[in-house]
Order: C-alpha cells, then structure tokens, then sequence
C-alpha cells in the first residue's frame, strides 16, 4: 500500500506549465510510489485508433518503454539491390557548387521532349529508318517531336477527350496547327509518323499515349474515384458585383494587350531577323558573285577601276531629310509674326526690363530716403517732394492691358491690336507678374502697352489712371470706312445703353461702391471697358463732327469712365 | 432513434458464422486462416483474381499493418480450418429505419459508388460474388456502429456505409473496413468525433489537411513493384499512379525527377534527356552527410506531385485528395557524383491554423533504419525554432512515425534535462528550448515515467534507463561521428507569403 492509500488516493496537485519541476535521479527517489503513476493517465498516441492496437506496433511500444529499441522494430516491405544498370541512366554529371545550391527551373524544363517513346515506337522508328537511306533518317529526338507535337495538339483540340471521347484528330487538323513556332523537323516527318501515331491513339481509345494521372473531369464520380488526385482547392466565393466584374474585365482586357503586345514584339523581332537573315544571304551572293566577275575579269583580261566589285556608298540623302522637319507638324496656324520671334527677342527684353527696374529702385530707394528725412512731418505742398504712399507713382500699381496674343486668327488690320488686347486681358490665366514684366519690357513708344490703374483721390474718389494709351491709329481711316466700323462692337444685346451722366456724383460713387465689392474682376473690367473706351474715343474722335458728342476726346488722366459710353 | 435502436443490438451481439469453405467458395469479406512466416494468421480478403490459371488472393492480416497485407495463392490458405462468413444480411431493416434520414444526394453518392466499384477497381473477379459479400456486412456495421456510439445514426447517414432501403447493393470498398475487425468500432466511438464523408472532405478543402480518414483509403495496393535509383521497392499502400500502372510488374521512377514510366525503354528514353540533379529548389542545408533543399509546392507543382505520389506508396494516411500548393516540402538528401539523392522529406502547411509544424514526413524504404527519419525530424523542429514557434506533426501519426517521434522527444528531453546542474525546470520552459509543444512534453514525460508525483509534489525523475539510453548515445556518437542538425549550417529565414500566394487556386 502506499502512503496515498489512507487518504482515500488524493487528487494531486494541478501541474502547471510554468511550473518549475526538480529534476531528480532515480536512485534519489523511494521506488515505492511507482505503482500509481502509472495508471494515472491515458496518454493519446496520436496514431489512427484503428491502428493503435497493431500488433507490431504494441510490440514496438512495449519494447521502447523498456528500453529496447533496438527490439522495437517494426516490419515492413522488402527492399532489394536492383539489377538497373544505374550507372548508365544516371551518369555522373554532378558537382556540388561552393555555396548552397539555389534553383527554380521545374521537371518540364530539366526534362526536354515530354513525350518518350516506348519500345513499339522503337520498332516502328527501326522498320521506317531501314527503308530510307541514311540522309532522310528520322532521327529519335524528331521523332519525340513528332509525337509530342500530335499530342500536344490533340490536348488542345479535345480537351475534354476524357470525357466525350471525340474520334482521333484528323491529319489535315493536325496540318492546320503548324505554324511557324514547329519545328522544320516536326514538318517533315509529321505525315509518315501521324499513321503510327493514329494506331496507337486508337488502340488506347483516343486518349493520351503518356500515362496521365486522373485529375478532376467535373463528373459525379470524381468524388469517390480513389484515382482522381490533385483536385483544386476551392476558391472561397468572393462576392460578385458590377465594379468587381468590371474590374475583372479590364484585367483581363489589360492582360490581354500586353501579351497582345508581347506578341507582336516578339513576331517584329522575329521579322527583323528574318531580314537580316535575308540580307546576309544576299551579301554572301553578291560576294560570290563578285567573285566570279573577278575571276571573269581576269580571264578576259579586262582592267577597269573594279567599280562593280566595291559596294557603292550610296549618296547622302538625309541632308535634304532635316530641313522639312520642322515643317511638316504645321497643322496649327501660324502664329502673328511679330510673337513667332518673341523668343529670341526675350533676351533683349530682358536685359531692357532689368535696366528699367534698376531704374526704378533707384527710384524706390530715393522715395524712400525721402520719407525717412520727413519722418514725422506731413509734407503738404503742391508737389511734395516725397509723396505719401498712396500716391505714389510705383509702376507697379499700373496693371497693363495688354500681355499675350492668343494663337485666334489675325483680325483685321484697323483696330485688331487694341481689340484683341483688351478681350484677352480678361482671361485669368494671366497672372499678375507676367503682366507687370510685359508692362516694363513694352517702352518703345510703338510697342507700348496702354495700363491702367485705381486710385482713390480726395474726397474718396476714384480714379482710373491710364498710361500709354494708343493715342493714334496707324492707318487712317476715312469718315466713310470709319463709319463703317461704327456699330461693329455692338454684338451684345444684354447690355442696354442708359442715358445718364456719367459725371454726376451718384452714379460715380455708386460705381465705386460696386467696383470696391469686387476688386479684381471690376479691375480687370474697368481695364477692358477702359480700353475699349479708348476706342471708341478714337472714333468719336474721327467722327466728332457728325456724332457732335465732344465727350470722351480728353485722353490722359481722365475720370471714371463710363461703363455705358463703351457700349 | 438511433439509440433505441443500438440498444436493442447491444443485448444480443450478433454471433459470427463460421463455417468450412472451398477455394471456389470464398468470397470477398471472408476471414481465414492463412500463413504467414511459417504460422497461421487470422485475415481477411480484400480481393481475388485470376492469374496464371490459379486464384490468388489479396489478403489483410487481422491485427497487421496494412502494408503487410499481400497476393497469396490458394494453397496459403488454411481451408482445413474453418472460415469466419461475412456476416449475413439481417439488419436491414433496422438500418433502413436509420437511413430514412438520410438525404437523397447520399444515395446517389452510393450509386456512384457502385459504379466505380465494377470499373474502378482492378480486381477481374465477377462482381457478383461481391455483391453477395458486401452488402450484408455493411449492414452488421451499421448495426454495430448504432451500438457502441450514442448518435450512431447521425454517422451512418452522412457516411456511405448506408444502402438505400436495404436493397443489397454493391457498397464502396471502404465500407468494408468498418466491419472487417471489432477494433474499427472502437475508432469511432473512442475518437469522439464522428466525421462524415462530407465533413471530410469540407474539412480537406479548407484545412489544407494532409491525412484522411482512413475510410477514404483505397484498399488494394495498386502498384507490384517500384525501380527507384539503385533499388528495387515493394509499395506499402495504393497512390494514384495512373490506373495503367497496376498492371505492369514494374514501374520507374527517376531518382531525380521523380517522374515515374511503366515502361523501360521510355524511362531510360527519358533519362536520357533529364537534366535534373537534385530537388529543385533551394537548398537550405549543408553537412558532410546531407542537405536539405526547400521546394515550393506552388512552384514546382509538377515534382511535388511526383514526390507526393511517390511517398503515398508508403503513407497510409496521407491524402492526395487536394493539391500540392498549400506545402513548402523540406527534402532530405544524401550526395555524390551522380547528384543529390533524395532519402525522405518532410511536408510543411505553408499557414498551419493549428499549429502543425509538419504534415507529413517520410523516410523513403531503401534509406530506413539509418537514422534519417530522426534527422528530418529535428530540422522540422530546428525550422520551428527559427519562426520562434513551438510545433507539433500534423495527426495521425503512422506507426513508424509514433515511434520515431516518440524516440525523438525523449531523446531531446533528456538530452535536456540530464544537463549538469539543472535543479529544475518547467514544461513551458523546456518548450521554448525544444520548439516543441507543452503538450508533446508533457505526454513524453508521461509515457517514459518520468513525470511523477512524489510525497504531494511533482518531480521529473531521470530514471536509469533514460540516462543509460543516453549515455549509451554519446558513447556511440563519440565512435561514429554526431549525426545532428548544426544550426548555424541552416541558411533559412521563415518564408513570409501573401495572402494571395496562399489560396488555394490558381
């Protein structure tokens, strides 16, 4: 009996994996207590329970828990030397590299033809081969080729062989599959071989010649049929929907250009070597050729320069190629002439702008000392010698009119220059610094840009400042011409003309108000009414007698202009 | 319904039919005596078939492994003895009260089943012996079945060992092993986990499983005879080859490739061509002795497959049912001028949901007893180690695989443990050290009694034997040389796939 045996065999204690266990000899221990444990647990083998009991394997057991594994064996089939010559089939073509060994090609790649022939193929390829003589022997390797290439084709024809058992693929369909990509050899044997490969194809009822394992046919009896292995894992059904169907789709069609273009490279480059291929077979004949010529030549005894046996350089055309070059995109039309150059001119420009705004801070900078020597007085008189910033006469300030010509069609010569300028500045892709730059660059008088700029006067008035205004037009046009043009900006209708006076104090503070709500478009407005005002102003100047309206003549500093004059 | 009625059939177990019987009267299921290295064995036949002008039959020795089972001819069978019938048809009706549940696509399974039956099966034998022989034992296992498990009828309806309304129809060939020894009742019940044939496979879908039940196993072995390298090899179990291949006395298989032919010219044809030299992949491992490469399942499906093929003739339980991709292989081979030989492998779930370190493993048979089984082993443990993960075999073990495993912990354990100056230890800390599981642990102190306890305390208890196995070991490496995994020689970081790379299709 054991100690336990009084207590009635307690439960022992729970053992916990993170329980540090002493580890004792055996010898250190009381023998006593053994008896118990042993019966304590059933201890899962891990073997099928079908199996548990073996007989061999309880021997095994048994032997291992008394330490005799050697005893513990168990028996299984037999294994003998065989009489292979295995040196022949495996020779020894192996040298282990330095370092491990790394490797991705798959058994098709290390393997060559798939198809291997048998020994009926040996004695039809025997019986075929005695009645040719040795040039048009088939060899081996042909033959495989041969072989493979009607089962590959038949593959891809009836793929469901398996299933529907279609009759044997015909030769002229087979005929059908030789494209470029087969082999001349395959070519040439294909009809002799296609006979042989017939028989036998029929005398395994049309299915492959290479034993294939079963994989799934999608029939009911897949399931239970011991021989169908490898089946798919099947896919966890993802949701359908259009944007993923869609999505698909447009893989696919990618897909499909890419190996599309994969294709079409591959075919280009197999033409190009093609050509080449051509054209060295070409220069070996006119080689040849020459050499006979010579050889000719020397016969005959006929001494000329030998033109005809060095190739002619042909002459250079492609100096006349260039030239037409940069001619040929002329699609657009061409731009005005005077902004085709407007890139060689910048250079000049730019060294005139940097001079101006020299000047200008020059200018700046005097402004400047100025204010500082009258820091803390207000100089009142007429003409102060240093104005107070808001009226200073900072170029900046005046916006200019005019920045680009849009690539539109060359209007008419009369009026076109303040026309287009003045709808164009409208456009907001023009930034501010473009303007101001262009403003500068624009000096010489017959260049110069008309600006314009806001300033609030006394009393809070305000004023339109312009500068540079086209005070002349270059063709002088006659009263009748002129008239002619009178009404031509009248295309809008919405625009409704009011007979008001543009100078009465109302009207003006009101147009103020509303300018100061919207600065940049009433700016950007103000500029275009203003320029087309000039306009008109030209022409009422032309035609002052007849309109007998005097308004509008007096061109610099001159007060807000009315919007509905320029109408 | 189903307990009622196994309440029943317990009170009265049915009595075996015995009786004397004729070469000409034996059937499939019939249990006799037959000889087996000079004595008797109880066993049953599988198979019969004509050949050579005599019957000979395909035999499975009750209480045997399955890969002993073997063709005997006519005269190894003691017919002075008399024979277990298999059992007649008489509980039919109870089984057809328990099938009535059974929904209708089972039957149609059977159905097929039948068919497959007739041209399936390589046995030439009239299929009307079989008819008689099945179906009325496959009734006595539903009714033993309803007996021994609670529930029993749920098993039966899901399972295929259910005939229609008893008509006496051809059942499928793994029905039979549900009735051909008492033990096979005692995998279910035991078990506790009834599987159908539909959890089954729904299990095998989504599992990445690479064992089966083994009602799913084919019972004749299909192939005779195998050329592998410089040696000639019995199959232990049936592999799908291609169905033609059970006819031929041998079939090929390169050593490298592992591509297998039925026919000489063709394999020799073949390796003519063949320029492989050693698994292709990567090898991770490099000692005098061996190497180690790894193969990607997914990328080498053609050679995975041929492995997989070829080390189902000797697993029993491993399933070919799905395909390779869901494995990394970890393949074992020796070296020299000829190329890397392959000795065995083991399989490894590239996303074990359960902790499984390795699926299967295989020391293929001319290689056996060499110890190579017990490397494979530790690598599969020294890979854990590298994930910093503890792991265990994917289950059920195989007999062979009990052993070498079971030799392997406890070896590893007291290797541990007999350390100088190790006072004490815990389980989890031992793990951490082995890679192996708590579980493992613990049941390997267990097994070896060294796990006891002692006046109210647990002790581990280095016993005589353990320390004589180990010292014993030492010596012997000390002569021979050690044969061990060395770490450092491992050039293997854990592969890190994406989730895409890991489906299962293509």
């Amino acid at each position: 009996m054991t100690r336990y045996g009084g207590l009635g065999r307690t439960r022992p204690k729970k053992l916990t994996s993170k329980a540090s266990i002493p580890i004792v000899r055996e010898h250190e221990i009381d023998v006593v207590d053994d008896e118990v444990q042993s019966t304590l647990q059933q201890i899962e083998t891990g073997v099928e329970k079908a199996e548990e009991s073996e007989f061999h394997l309880q021997a095994a057991i048994n032997a291992a828990a008394q330490g005799k594994d050697k005893d513990a064996h168990i028996p299984t089939r037999e294994v003998i030397v065989s009489e292979i010559q295995y040196a022949k089939l495996y020779p020894p073509i192996f040298s282990q590299p330095a370092t491990y060994i790394r490797f991705s090609s798959t058994v098709e790649d290390c393997c060559g033809c798939p198809y291997n022939m048998n020994e009926e193929d040996d004695a039809w390829l025997k019986n075929y081969n005695s009645k040719r003589d040795a040039s048009s022997q088939c060899s081996e390797d042909d033959f495989e080729a041969t072989m493979n290439f009607f089962e590959e084709t038949a593959q891809t024809k009836q793929p469901f062989a398996a299933v529907d058992s279609p009759p044997v693929l015909s030769f002229a369909d087979m005929a059908e599959s030789m494209d470029a990509a087969v082999e001349e050899s395959v070519k040439r044997f294909s009809k002799d071989i296609y006979e042989h490969w017939k028989v036998r194809r029929l005398a395994t009822e049309n299915l492959s010649l290479e034993p294939m394992l079963k994989f799934e046919t999608g029939q009911d009896t897949d399931d239970s049929d011991p021989f169908v292995c490898f089946r798919r894992r099947e896919v966890r059904q993802i949701r359908k929907t259009r944007g993923r169907d869609a999505q698909s789709a447009e893989k696919l069609r990618r897909l499909r250009k890419e190996l599309e273009d994969a294709r079409q490279l591959v075919a280009l480059v197999r033409q190009r070597e093609v050509a080449r291929k051509e054209m060295l077979g070409m220069d070996r004949t006119i080689f040849m050729q020459r050499n006979e010529v010579k050889e000719m030549k020397r016969k005959l005894n006929i001494k000329d320069d030998d033109e005809d046996l060095i190739n002619q350089k042909p002459k250079k055309k492609a100096i006349e190629m260039p030239p037409r070059q940069p001619n040929a995109p002329q699609l657009r039309m061409p731009l005005k002439p005077g902004l085709q150059g407007a890139e060689d001119l910048q250079l000049l420009e730019d060294v005139q702008s940097e001079k101006e705004n020299e000047i200008l801070r020059d200018i700046k900078a005097n402004i400047a000392k100025h204010i500082k020597w009258n820091e803390g007085f207000v100089d009142h008189t007429r003409a102060p010698l240093s104005p107070s910033p808001e009226r200073t006469f900072d170029a900046a300030a005046f916006r200019p009119a005019f920045t680009a010509q849009l690539p539109t069609p060359p209007s008419s010569e009369s009026s076109g220059d303040v026309m287009e300028t003045s709808l164009d500045v409208t456009s907001p892709l023009f930034s501010k610094d473009k303007l101001a730059s262009r403003a500068l660059e624009l000096h010489d008088d017959s260049h110069r840009m008309p600006s314009f700029r806001r300033r609030v006067g006394r009393g809070g008035r305000l004023f339109i400042d312009r500068r540079n205004l086209v005070s002349h037009c270059r063709v002088e046009l006659d009263p009748l011409q002129a008239d002619r043009f009178k009404y031509d900006q009248e295309d809008s209708d919405e625009e409704p003309t009011y007979d008001t006076d543009a100078y009465s104090i109302q009207i003006m503070q009101h147009r103020a108000i509303t300018m100061a709500k919207a600065r940049e478009q009433a700016a950007v407005a103000a500029q275009a009414h203003a320029q087309a005002q000039a306009q008109a102003a030209q022409q009422r100047r032309l035609q002052a007698d007849q309109a007998g309206n005097p308004q509008g003549a007096n061109p610099v500093p001159n007060g807000v202009t009315a919007s509905s004059e320029t109408s | 319904m189903g307990v009622r009625d196994s309440g029943e059939v317990t009170g009265t177990p049915d009595p075996v039919e015995r009786g004397l019987a004729t070469i000409n009267t034996i059937t499939l299921g019939v249990k006799a005596m037959v000889q087996k290295d000079g004595e008797l064995r109880k066993a049953e036949i599988l198979s019969i078939r004509e050949r050579k002008g005599g019957l000979s039959f395909y035999v499975h020795y009750v209480d045997f492994n399955k890969r002993l089972d073997e063709w005997v001819p006519a005269a190894r069978i003691d017919l002075t003895q008399e024979v277990e019938w298999p059992r007649p048809e008489k509980s039919d009706k109870k089984k057809s009260a328990a099938i009535t549940k059974a929904p209708s696509k089972n039957v149609q399974k059977q159905q097929r089943a039948d068919s497959r039956e007739v041209s399936g099966t390589p046995d030439a034998f009239g299929s009307k012996n079989q008819n008689v022989a099945k179906a009325p034992r496959s009734s006595k296992a539903g009714g033993k079945e309803n007996r021994d498990t609670p529930g029993g009828d749920v098993s039966m309806a899901g399972s295929e060992v259910v005939s229609a309304a008893g008509t006496p129809k051809v059942l499928d060939s793994e029905d039979l092993e549900m009735t051909d020894a008492p033990l096979k009742d005692e995998v279910k019940t035991a078990s506790g986990e009834l599987i159908t044939r539909e959890e089954e496979i729904e299990r095998l879908r989504t599992g990445g499983s690479m064992t089966q039940n083994p009602t799913e196993v084919h019972r004749v072995r299909n192939l005779t005879k195998l050329q592998m390298g410089k040696h000639d090899i019995e199959p232990w179990y049936f592999s799908p080859y291609p169905d033609s291949f059970s006819d031929v006395d041998l079939v090929y298989i390169d050593e490298f490739c592992l591509s297998y032919f039925d026919n000489y010219r063709a394999f020799e044809r073949h390796r003519s061509k063949c320029t492989m030299v050693h698994p292709p992949g990567n090898e991770i491992y490099r000692d005098e002795n061996i190497s180690f490469f790894e193969v990607d399942g997914r990328r080498q499906r053609t050679w995975c497959r041929n492995l997989c093929l070829l080390s189902k003739l000797f697993l029993d339980h491993k399933t070919l049912y799905y395909d390779v991709d869901p494995f990394l292989f970890y393949c074992m081979c020796t070296r020299d001028d000829t190329g890397c030989h392959l000795v065995g492998y083991f399989s490894k779930e590239k996303d074990s949901a359960e902790g499984y370190n390795l699926a299967c493993i295989t020391t293929f048979p001319q290689f056996q007893r060499a110890g190579y089984g017990r490397l494979l082993i530790a690598m599969s443990y020294e890979l854990s180690k590298r994930e910093g993960k503890l792991g265990s075999p994917e289950k059920p073990l195989s007999d062979l695989g009990l052993l070498s495993y079971r030799r392997y912990w406890r070896e590893t354990l007291v290797e541990l443990l007999a350390e100088p100056n190790r006072e004490a230890m815990s389980e989890n800390e031992l793990a951490l050290l082995t890679s192996m599981t708590e579980k493992d642990i613990h049941e390997t102190l267990l097994v070896n009694n060294m796990l006891r306890y002692h006046k109210g305390n647990w002790i581990i208890v280095l016993t005589d034997q353990v320390l004589d196995e180990h010292n014993k070991r030492l010596e012997k490496e000390k002569i021979k040389g050690s044969r061990r995994i060395d770490p450092v020689r491992l050039q293997w970081k854990p592969p890190v796939f994406t989730a895409s790379s890991r489906t299962w299709n293509w």
